[in-house]
């Protein structure tokens, strides 16, 4: 290692309150300098340069999926299959990959040039079938688009393919800049009502911040919608420890889209936010732990943190009211757990992604063991609008114990796929009719990202789309990511892919996620490959059942509900495939 | 003082002790795997799941504490059903070559699918073909045998602290790793083989002891370690008379179960053929074996004689390293009361 790659991890290193944190960052920083991947040489002068031992710095490395340990391609291709994708043909772009690359996926082109992967979902799913080069996203791609990438690639240019993605607001809170030309600069969001918040919030005493968002009854937007000022209110006090605010960035929940509209389109939103509630619980210092795949989104972040200093909206004393806050954007390496929260702290320290043990919560030891709180992307940013217009204002959206605006993501079969913010409670077919309706026969329905049971289009037709009725429907809102599927959708294969994903995400600790996930994989490849039995079936229905309740966290146990519920309401379809 | 019920049956628990703890003391049974006393618990393998009334998902007893009026149910047929199920799932990627396994009858995964009731795999066997790590000197790995309970991560790491076993990979494709995933012969490994003690299943053995027998056709003596003065305490199991392994007692103090590679696999010694098995005395520069009375009354008579001559001062004494704390005691006692000579020292001085 170069000692002036030695000197950049020690400035990284200098920024977090703990060395260890610096670990992620600077196995990536060690990989862009080493040509794409980090050798062992490299792994243990990284491990001895933060101090950690050297197998434990492996265990790190090989757990995330955006490390590289062997030399790849100079444009590495990486094609996202998961469901959103696979409804709007991301396997015909792969196949057309591997046709016009002359490789397989996995493999790298003789001259070094490609390397061709298949991920798992990047949040585009409004905007599939999407390749990712490098830190960059190529979206709405067609064979066509797929190669003149290629051809522009050859040339060693990464080319600006530009998309239009849909979307539409009836509450002009979470995307009222949406579309207004530079809404990523302080000038154009403070033109538009931005940074209004904040100046009142410093007026008010921290506890009436707390009491403001408590009585908005926001639930969590991350998906579990459980409400934010009741775990706000937590957190354990004198404990003469700091608190630490840290922003849920790591979107990755099959079929969700929806904080990356936020972060990439009004970053002073969730700054503002940030500020606000760092100071409602007590926090001096925030993380935006984002997912590693938005490298990108995280310079738009970091270019607005950088404008929001420079007017005094960040650092030490904070409008010359006495309050220090600071943000630190921390990256993620491709892992869908770490969006669990204790495994989101584990990997912040530096560490693999692994879910804690509960008790305790975050809210009394959380990162480097002090009181912490996780909130979700939306979440945050809807905390600007609680305090300027008071829980009241709040509350005129959507329906009790329901509050609020929220963005859905809508993808799959529909004809204007794209993120749409309507008031909690809104008609399903609503939001259908919104992003442009059904292509084809509408069949079935996801409601709230991968992790939750799909329904019938007959279940759908009155579905209000708010947390308690999607429970009482017998799914849940989760993270508002609507996959829609018509009558091509065959559900035997969706299940199957699902489940590679979960098999693929699992952090492999606790026994019914690690290993209850291959078997119901090896199961449903069995039955859509048409060499399965109905006992087959009968197995995968009884696993799932057991494995509710049993799993270390709750994304481990996330794929039985999904599950459970395609081969019960279609058992058809999966007969079907039985001899 | 936490009161909780368990099967139904009142129990006085302990402020902040875990589930399991209670359970243990009341001598109520649930099984673990994951589990190692007295460090952190990971509530990873989940067969120690119980059932708590009030909670919608079952509860790791091992991490989990106890609180006032806490309803557990141990073997409830939930309960049951999730252990019997995270049973199988093990199995389902696990070898089914039990009947060639060294670790056939001490397997913790044997015992606990015969204790649930498995008789059959419910689910195919999906595990991965042998894949045999020999080039340690001692410690042989079967990665297709591992059942990722990290046993042997946590006594590596917070144990004996040699930071040198990890996990890598993650999900379906999680392993155990030495260092950067070499094999083990080439990592930092010292060789103490803390993890072949913690290895419930036969991911992790020791080589001297293949083809020396199984566990039920083997005595255990337990002894201390002749190396050095620390008192060891050692298991040492045989078949006949032939030394099969070496295994530090759990519990038991100094060493409550961790021992040094030459402790637990450098027991060549007792077959060797240049070993003393008589004292020898020497005769006209000649070595002549001799009973161990007749030794010692030379060398007693020997003390006397320069005793008397020249005074205690003329004598000294040399301990010996590899003695016990208690045989060194003797020896300075013996010197320093018996004999009156300050002369006395150690052979581990420097």
């Amino acid at each position: 290692m170069t000692p002036e790659l030695q000197q950049r991890i020690e400035q990284i290193a200098s920024r977090y309150p703990q060395r260890r944190s610096a670990l992620l960052p600077a196995l990536h920083l060690v990989q862009r300098e080493s040509g794409g991947y980090v050798g062992r040489e490299q792994l243990t002068g990284v491990a001895k340069l933060i101090g950690v031992p050297v197998s434990d710095a492996y265990g790190v490395l090989s757990y995330y999926s955006m490390f590289a340990r062997k030399p790849i391609g100079k444009y590495h291709l990486q094609v996202d299959t998961n469901i959103p994708a696979m409804l709007v043909g991301a396997e015909e772009i792969v196949a057309h990959l591997e046709q016009t690359l002359d490789i397989r996926v996995g493999e790298t082109t003789p001259d070094g040039l490609f390397t061709l992967s298949t991920v798992e979902c990047l949040a585009s799913c409004g905007t599939c079938p999407v390749i990712q080069v490098g830190d960059r996203y190529y979206e709405c791609m067609t064979r066509e688009r797929t190669d003149a990438l290629i051809a522009s690639l050859r040339r060693g240019v990464l080319p600006d393919m530009p998309v239009t993605a849909n979307f539409g607001t009836t509450c002009d809170v979470l995307l009222k800049r949406r579309g207004t030309p530079n809404a990523t600069s302080i000038e154009v969001y403070r033109q538009t009502g931005g940074y209004q918040a904040l100046p009142a919030a410093l007026a008010m005493a921290p506890a009436k911040i707390v009491a403001e968002v408590k009585a908005s009854n926001i639930r969590g937007r991350g998906g579990a919608g459980f409400p934010a000022g009741v775990k706000w209110g937590f957190l354990a006090k004198n404990t003469g420890k700091p608190t630490y605010l840290i922003c849920n960035a790591d979107e990755g929940e099959p079929g969700t889209f929806k904080d990356r509209q936020i972060m990439e389109y009004d970053p002073h939103l969730l700054i503002e936010g940030m500020i606000i509630a760092g100071y409602g619980i007590g926090a001096n210092l925030g993380f935006i732990y984002i997912r590693g795949e938005f490298a990108w989104i995280a310079e738009i972040l970091e270019r607005a943190i950088a404008e929001a200093k420079r007017e005094g909206l960040l650092g030490g004393n904070i409008l010359g009211k006495g309050f220090d806050f600071d943000i630190i954007v921390h990256l993620g390496a491709g892992a869908y757990v770490c969006g669990e929260e204790t495994a989101l702290i584990e990997s912040l320290e530096g560490k693999r992604g692994n879910p804690r043990v509960k008790p305790p919560f975050p809210a009394v030891a959380g990162l480097y063991n002090c009181p912490t709180i996780v909130n979700n992307v939306e979440t945050i940013a809807s905390v600007p609008f609680i305090i300027e217009h008071g829980a009241a204002g709040f509350t005129k959206f959507g329906t009790p114990n329901n509050f609020g605006p929220k963005i859905f993501g809508i993808s799959g079969h529909v004809r204007r796929p794209g993120a749409y913010e309507y008031p909690l409670g809104t008609p399903l077919t609503e939001l259908l009719a919104a992003a442009g309706g059904v292509v084809g026969r509408f069949k079935a329905v996801i409601v709230g990202g991968l992790s939750v049971p799909i329904l019938t289009a007959a279940e759908a037709e009155h579905l209000i789309m708010d947390y308690d009725s999607c429970l009482k429907a017998g799914t849940m809102l989760g993270s508002g990511g609507i996959m829609v599927m018509n009558e091509t959708t065959s559900i035997p294969q969706v299940a199957l892919r699902a489940i590679r994903f979960y098999a693929h995400e699992s952090c492999g600790q606790c026994t019914p996620c690690r290993q209850g996930s291959r078997t119901l994989a090896e199961l449903l490849e069995t039955l859509v490959a048409g060499r399965g039995t109905s006992a087959d079936i009968d197995l995968v229905g009884d696993l799932c059942r057991t494995i509710k309740g049993t799993t270390l966290c709750p994304t481990g146990e996330a794929f039985a509900m999904p599950i459970e519920a395609m081969v019960t309401k279609f058992r058809d379809e999966f007969e079907a495939l039985v001899r | 003082m936490p009161q909780i019920t368990v099967n139904g049956r009142v129990v006085e628990a302990k402020q902040g002790e875990t589930i399991l703890s209670a359970l243990d003391r009341e001598g109520i049974r649930v099984p673990t795997l994951c589990h190692v006393k007295g460090l952190e618990p990971r509530g990873a393998c989940r067969v120690c799941l119980v059932e708590v009334e009030g909670f919608r998902g079952l509860v790791p007893s091992c991490s989990y504490p106890v609180s006032d009026g806490m309803k557990i149910h141990t073997h409830s047929e939930r309960a049951l059903e999730a252990r019997r199920t995270i049973v199988e799932l093990l199995l389902a990627d696990h070898p089914d070559d039990c009947l060639y396994c060294q670790k056939s009858y001490d397997c913790e995964l044997r015992s606990l699918a015969e204790s649930l009731g498995i008789h059959q795999r419910r689910f195919r066997n999906t595990s991965e073909p042998h894949k045999l790590d020999l080039s340690n000197s001692f410690i042989v790995r079967d990665e297709a045998k591992c059942i990722l309970c990290g046993r042997c991560v946590a006594v590596c790491n917070s144990v004996v602290v040699n930071e040198v076993l990890n996990f890598g990979n993650r999900g379906a494709k999680a392993k155990i790793i030495c260092d950067t995933d070499v094999p083990m012969g080439l990592s930092t490994c010292v060789m103490c083989g803390a993890c072949v003690q913690a290895c419930p299943v036969g991911a992790l053995t020791e080589k001297k002891a293949m083809t020396k027998g199984r566990s039920n056709e083997t005595r255990v003596v337990r002894t201390t370690c002749p190396y050095c003065g620390v008192g060891c305490q050692l298991n040492v199991q045989l078949n006949g008379e032939d030394l099969v392994r070496v295994t530090g007692v759990e519990n038991a103090e100094p060493n409550r179960g961790s021992l040094c590679v030459k402790g637990r696999f450098g027991y060549d010694f007792p077959y060797a053929k240049d070993r003393l098995t008589t004292p020898l005395i020497r005769e006209n520069g000649e070595l002549r074996p001799a009973s161990w009375d007749e030794a010692l009354d030379l060398v007693a008579s020997k003390l006397k004689q320069i005793i008397a001559e020249s005074g205690p001062k003329a004598i000294g004494g040399v301990s010996c390293a590899r003695s016990t704390n208690e045989d060194n005691y003797s020896m300075q006692k013996l010197f320093r009361a018996v004999l009156k000579s300050p002369n006395l020292d150690h052979c581990a001085r420097t």
